[in-house]
């Protein structure tokens, strides 16, 4: 499909309705840590991936490749351990749990060359809060391929930029 | 040691490494963070990177020694300078990019144009000055010492501290397990990742010096999710060590095995367990199965790695409160990518701000530290007892060492240097602790 044809094929509201509210589910699980249904959400290929960032002149700067280094570099494999990690019932930092609120903005929906896929443009503002008064917010720009399988959206790729160059919190405890 | 400057307090008395104890203060007062800048910052060589980060000339990458920002810059002739990031005319930062390929830095507010050397090669509008204003090179960037080992690049502004050499002394033997397990060396993965913690920096050193212990209960979590919900082995004291040098540590087993499983890639053991024969013969049977061990390790002050999980780190220090962590993957240059990738990805998912494991260090150190802002509270003394009693003489290990990785050994010995180095008035005053075997002596 040219870009033309694609700029001339809008998405229905129907469609940026459905994926929207896809969104807004997998928002809600994390801030629920609710886990094992946000795994339910992914295609079995899925890929996770939040590269490095650094800063760099312009006349330096390079597309980071999934054999840099990475925040998530995950396969379902992956996501699963970090996911078992936080149901072992020994995960001290954990408990008392974080507090969180992720929320999704400035989303667009593309065609790609492939019918049953969607290209979705996002950005994911995620507040938290743990302990006494810690309060952090994390920004992420996501690229996302959502496809359809048996008729139900699944995230099969998704693609976060962070804003920061470094990352000022301690830990990553949730997802961008 | 006691020092004749009225000015300085004794720093041994902040700490007790026979009874075993140290001072929570050194966690928090702000003068004594002062004097680190000054007595081991400004003083000790420290990590700047590794070789394989700036490989062609005019390669840059920007990094801190203490507080200072430095510039590493590859020369022509394949050496590396390091030189302060600050401009000598306003002081403004002459770089702010992280890394990066550049044939000068040239400041932002006047236009002053340094060489990739460091030196001053040219002013904006030159001819506002008159002649006789300025000797352009009398006013380059300040230049750090410079040396590396085996492909990671050290520097000191101290012109009077010993030679990295000597500096590393015996730990070199344990390095090399490390950088010389194989030929060619090693270099790190693209990238790398950089965050804050809101703690004293050396809660993070001597984490990696030698607290094994730590990593049966915070890491229990981690470690089930990365090896199938099986957790930890009941720690076992027999076959493994603290060995310590000139507050350099390394904590380890000898199973050759359990690290390298934390990182959850079946390729990767499969892999070394071919290539451990190799290692055998180059660097000895013993040190063959130091390598992939638990294990971790730190040099002083501010540089650690884990051998088998690969994680590389510096710890900056950011004020007596705050450290940013630089980490990075080191892997040996002749494995396969595929294995490479491996590493990369296993590495990552440990040991980052989102790894496994790493996501519960953080909220321990920053407790450690926070809590220290009651005065009751930092009154108190911290316990580093735990085998005190436990030196020996090893036939093979050279150091200080302690039997059972389950120790505050290294930790103890870290503080000793930390005080050594915090009373000394000259490189000349602090002792040497331990008795060397390899002084001029290659470790291969």
């Amino acid at each position: 499909m040219t870009e033309k044809q694609q700029n001339n094929m809008m998405p229905s509201l129907e469609l940026i309705n459905e994926v929207q509210q896809f969104l807004y589910r997998e928002a809600r699980h994390h801030d629920n840590e609710e886990f094992r249904d946000w795994l339910d959400m992914l295609t079995e290929d899925i890929h996770y991936w939040m590269p490095y960032r650094y800063q760099r002149y312009r006349r330096n700067e390079k597309e980071p490749t999934i054999y840099d280094t990475a925040y998530y570099n995950d396969d379902m494999e992956c996501l699963k351990k970090r996911i078992l990690r936080t149901e072992t019932g020994t995960c001290w930092s954990e408990d008392p749990a974080t507090r969180s609120a992720h929320v999704v903005t400035n989303i667009e929906v593309e065609f790609t060359d492939k019918p049953d896929e969607f290209r979705v443009y996002s950005l994911n503002t995620v507040h938290r809060n743990i302990n006494e008064d810690e309060e952090h917010t994390m920004i992420g720009h996501r690229t996302d391929i959502l496809r359809r399988v048996n008729g139900v959206l699944k995230l099969a790729k998704r693609k976060i930029i962070l804003d920061q160059n470094i990352f000022t919190n301690k830990s990553l405890n949730v997802y961008l | 040691m006691s020092n004749n400057k009225g000015s300085r307090p004794d720093y041994s008395r902040y700490m007790d490494t026979k009874e075993g104890w140290v001072d929570r203060r050194i966690f928090w007062e702000r003068e004594i963070y002062e004097q680190e800048l000054e007595q081991i910052f400004a003083k000790a060589w420290q990590f700047i990177a590794h070789d394989s980060m700036l490989p062609e000339t005019n390669d840059f990458y920007t990094t801190y020694m203490g507080e200072d920002g430095v510039i590493a810059s590859r020369q022509k002739d394949g050496s590396v300078r390091v030189f302060l990031n600050s401009c000598t005319h306003r002081g403004n930062k002459i770089c702010y990019a992280d890394d990066g390929n550049t044939r000068n830095f040239t400041c932002n507010y006047h236009g002053w144009a340094f060489g990739t050397d460091g030196e001053l090669k040219g002013l904006s509008n030159e001819h506002v000055y008159d002649e006789g204003d300025i000797d352009k090179s009398k006013w380059g960037l300040q230049q750090a010492r410079v040396d590396s080992y085996k492909g990671l690049i050290f520097a000191t502004f101290d012109e009077e501290a010993p030679s990295l050499e000597e500096f590393l002394g015996d730990f070199r033997w344990y390095l090399d397990i490390m950088l010389d397990q194989d030929d060619g060396g090693t270099e790190f993965i693209g990238g790398g990742i950089k965050n804050y913690v809101n703690a004293n920096w050396k809660f993070g050193v001597e984490n990696f010096v030698g607290d094994a212990y730590h990593a049966l209960w915070t890491h229990d979590s981690g470690f089930k999710a990365m090896n199938n919900n099986q957790g930890f082995p009941p720690a076992d004291p027999t076959g493994s060590y603290h060995a310590s040098v000139n507050g350099h540590g390394w904590e380890f087993g000898t199973d050759g095995l359990a690290d390298i499983a934390i990182l959850g890639q079946p390729k990767v053991l499969e892999y070394y367990e071919k290539m451990r024969p190799k290692m055998a013969e180059r660097l000895g049977e013993m040190r063959s199965k130091i390598f992939g061990s638990l294990a971790s390790v730190s040099l002083f002050p501010n540089c650690s790695f884990l051998p088998g999980i690969q994680t590389f780190r510096v710890w900056l220090p950011r004020g007596p409160h705050k450290f940013e962590m630089r980490m990075w993957t080191i892997v040996n240059k002749n494995m396969p990518d595929e294995i490479k990738q491996a590493i990369n990805i296993g590495c990552m998912q440990t040991f980052n701000p989102a790894g496994v494991l790493e996501m519960d260090d953080g909220e321990n150190w920053e407790g450690n530290t926070s809590v220290n802002k009651g005065v009751v509270t930092r009154k108190g003394k911290l316990h580093y007892g735990c085998g005190k009693n436990r030196r020996i003489e090893h036939e093979e290990l050279p150091g200080i060492v302690y039997s059972s990785q389950f120790n505050d050994s290294n930790q103890r010995l870290f503080y000793q240097r930390w005080a050594d180095m915090m009373n000394a008035d000259k490189w000349s005053d602090v002792p040497t602790r331990y008795t060397p075997r390899y002084a001029g002596k290659k470790t291969v």
